[in-house]
């Protein structure tokens, strides 16, 4: 069985962030960078199914992005990918989510993976497409929002997490491309021998010109901090009051009270 | 020049970081209350393969170098010094001599289970009468056939409460002061070998700080490490390496109470304002990181000499003094920007506070740094 995870380097959520000069993306300068928290959970699965098939299955892991994106490339090889790819794109957050599925779909193409791993989304953009257009691409079936995976004879069996709290169980044959939700695993930490061994791992290096020259469908006019709100709500009057008016504000607006 | 970390340090740093965070942190406070470190800790810290750091594999070290080490006890000591001193110890003080002096034979026999954390290391140099003055130890050998019998006792020992495998200074005629020094490996399950107490101590509480009484100690003459008389040099060289792992846990108890420190003065509103924005607080701050910042300078260079294989004595005692007095001063500082709250165990910056005391003393007091520095330059 051959393995795909992509996954992404973005931005420390505790980093300050503040749009760039030309204010289409983040001012990198200040910022700390990390694995994509959803595309670790999309690490962690592929290596749970790699020791359940007893170690048979090669993982590749890809990302694409400048040369700092080779940090989380070697922790996703520390957990336990084989191998990886890495697609060096200074200007990868010009591109769009159709760009980015396409240079990932047109380097799958030939490789023949029989299952792809991917975050529900990265925690920078958000878009959540880059997975499903990659299954479209490839003309698999996909599943997404996973909380849960469970493998057996060329069939995964998906937990997917629906609105409301509401899970739904979703069967797919290989091959096939799963996102992954919060909740579905543990990752584990690589551990000192681990990071010493993927030092010895292969990372293999592609440039986008050598996979897709699709052109953007959607561009970035502008990112913009949010206009400041004065202080917030402050909730006033008899305690009883007060607290029903929280309770009703956390059922709707939030998702502490399901 | 380049002061970055290498990719692969950073991968590294980061991972420790995520474990502290997560593994270490929520029980620092719990760990100083109950003067122990879980064996669940100690075992899970073992795994990631902090117990071997950099060793090679072939004795099932993880394989990395002296700066790697010198970031895992930094990370963990910023979350809890007594973790940090357990590795550091066990690291430096005992896998460092039986690696660097040890046969092949010896290596093979006692470093992959140290270095895998299922026996932890010690040091046993320090006696009542001997400190600073290493030379002076009483505790005695004699060779009988193919053993070497012990006699003495020896105070002060970090991780002995642990009972695993020890690096052991004796003398086989005191008069010979220094030259009759020899060095053993012991393992500390051994007939004769008898813990006193484990000390009560202001700080790294939950480090074992043990007393040893060692009548007539049977160790077979194989475990000679080095050539006889050759034990004070050993010990020597086993201080100057361990000076990259205290630095490194002072460092680590710095940054933990600067980062609650300035943290907490961007939270605390007096006189309407947040604290940091009065100029008495900023210079403290600003003092707090310029030593931190230096104190790791001179660590990391200390360690990357180190992994050149260039000599790096003066830098290893630099950063143990540059560091562990950083340590005090911003423990002590974190406490006075915290005002009452600080001195209040739950706010954490006071256990730094007592953990960072004893790096001016340990692995050679800072006057005895002093000492090695200036000799240097009049050498």
């Amino acid at each position: 069985m051959k393995i795909l995870v992509c996954i992404k380097q973005v931005p420390d959520m505790e980093s300050r962030f503040r749009p760039n000069g030309d204010k289409t993306w983040y001012d990198e300068s200040d910022l700390a960078f990390r694995m994509n928290e959803y595309d670790e959970y999309a690490v962690e699965q592929a290596v749970q199914l790699k020791e359940q098939l007893g170690g048979e299955p090669e993982i590749t892991v890809l990302s694409i992005g400048p040369e700092r994106t080779v940090e989380a490339i070697k922790k996703a090889l520390a957990m336990g990918g084989d191998r990886a790819v890495h697609i060096r794109d200074d200007r990868y957050y010009q591109k769009d989510p159709w760009q980015i599925a396409s240079m990932i779909a047109s380097y799958a193409k030939g490789e023949g993976f029989d299952l792809i791993f991917t975050g529900m989304q990265s925690q920078d953009r958000g878009s959540a497409q880059v997975g499903v257009i990659v299954a479209e691409l490839l003309g698999i079936a996909c599943a997404t929002t996973l909380v849960g995976f469970s493998y057996d004879g060329g069939t995964i069996t998906a937990k997917r997490e629906l609105e409301g709290g509401i899970k739904g169980v979703a069967k797919l044959k290989l091959p096939a491309l799963v996102t992954c939700q919060l909740g579905l695993n543990t990752p584990r930490y690589p551990t000192l021998p681990n990071i010493m061994k993927a030092k010895k791992k292969e990372i293999a290096s592609l440039t986008p010109a050598e996979l897709s020259g699709e052109a953007e469908l959607t561009a970035t006019a502008a990112i913009y901090p949010p206009a400041k709100k004065g202080g917030g709500l402050v909730l006033e009057g008899e305690i009883g009051i007060q607290v029903d008016r929280l309770m009703g504000i956390l059922k709707e607006k939030t998702a502490v009270l399901r | 020049m380049d002061f970055e970390l290498s990719q692969d340090h950073k991968v590294l740093r980061d991972s420790v970081r995520e474990f502290v965070e997560k593994e270490i942190k929520p029980i620092a406070m719990k760990i100083d209350e109950e003067h122990m470190i879980p064996d669940s800790l100690v075992n899970k810290m073992a795994e990631m393969g902090f117990l071997g750091s950099y060793f090679p594999e072939e004795y099932d070290g993880a394989g990395l170098d002296m700066l790697s080490y010198a970031i895992v006890v930094e990370e963990v000591s910023k979350a809890c010094g007594s973790s940090g001193v357990l590795i550091s110890a066990h690291t430096s003080l005992a896998c460092g001599p039986i690696y660097t002096f040890g046969t092949e034979a010896q290596k093979k026999k006692w470093l992959p289970a140290l270095n895998t954390g299922k026996v932890i290391g010690c040091f046993l140099l320090t006696e009542p009468d001997a400190g600073s003055d290493a030379g002076a130890i009483s505790t005695t050998y004699r060779r009988e056939g193919d053993e070497f019998v012990i006699n003495g006792s020896k105070i002060f020992i970090t991780n002995g409460g642990y009972r695993g495998t020890g690096v052991l200074f004796a003398t086989s005629d005191k008069s010979l002061k220094h030259r009759g020094v020899s060095a053993f490996i012991i393992d500390l399950n051994s007939p004769g070998v008898e813990i006193l107490k484990n000390e009560n101590k202001l700080g790294i509480r939950g480090s074992y700080t043990t007393a040893f009484a060692l009548d007539g100690v049977r160790i077979p003459a194989e475990n000679l490490l080095g050539q006889e008389g050759q034990g004070f040099k050993i010990a020597m060289d086993t201080l100057n390496g361990g000076r990259i792992g205290i630095a490194s846990q002072a460092l680590g108890i710095a940054e933990g109470a600067f980062e609650r420190a300035l943290a907490y003065s961007k939270e605390r509103k007096q006189f309407d304002h947040p604290i940091c924005e009065l100029q008495a607080v900023q210079f403290k701050l600003a003092d707090m990181y310029t030593r931190i910042e230096t104190s790791k300078l001179m660590t990391y260079k200390a360690a990357c000499l180190k992994d050149a294989k260039k000599n790096y004595t003066a830098e290893s005692a630099m950063c143990k003094m540059l560091a562990s007095e950083a340590a005090t001063y911003v423990t002590k500082e974190a406490i006075q920007i915290h005002g009452g709250y600080g001195f209040i165990c739950d706010y954490e910056v006071e256990r730094m506070f007592r953990d960072a005391k004893i790096t001016e003393i340990y692995e050679g007091t800072n006057e005895v740094q002093r000492v090695v520095i200036s000799k240097m330059l009049l050498a």
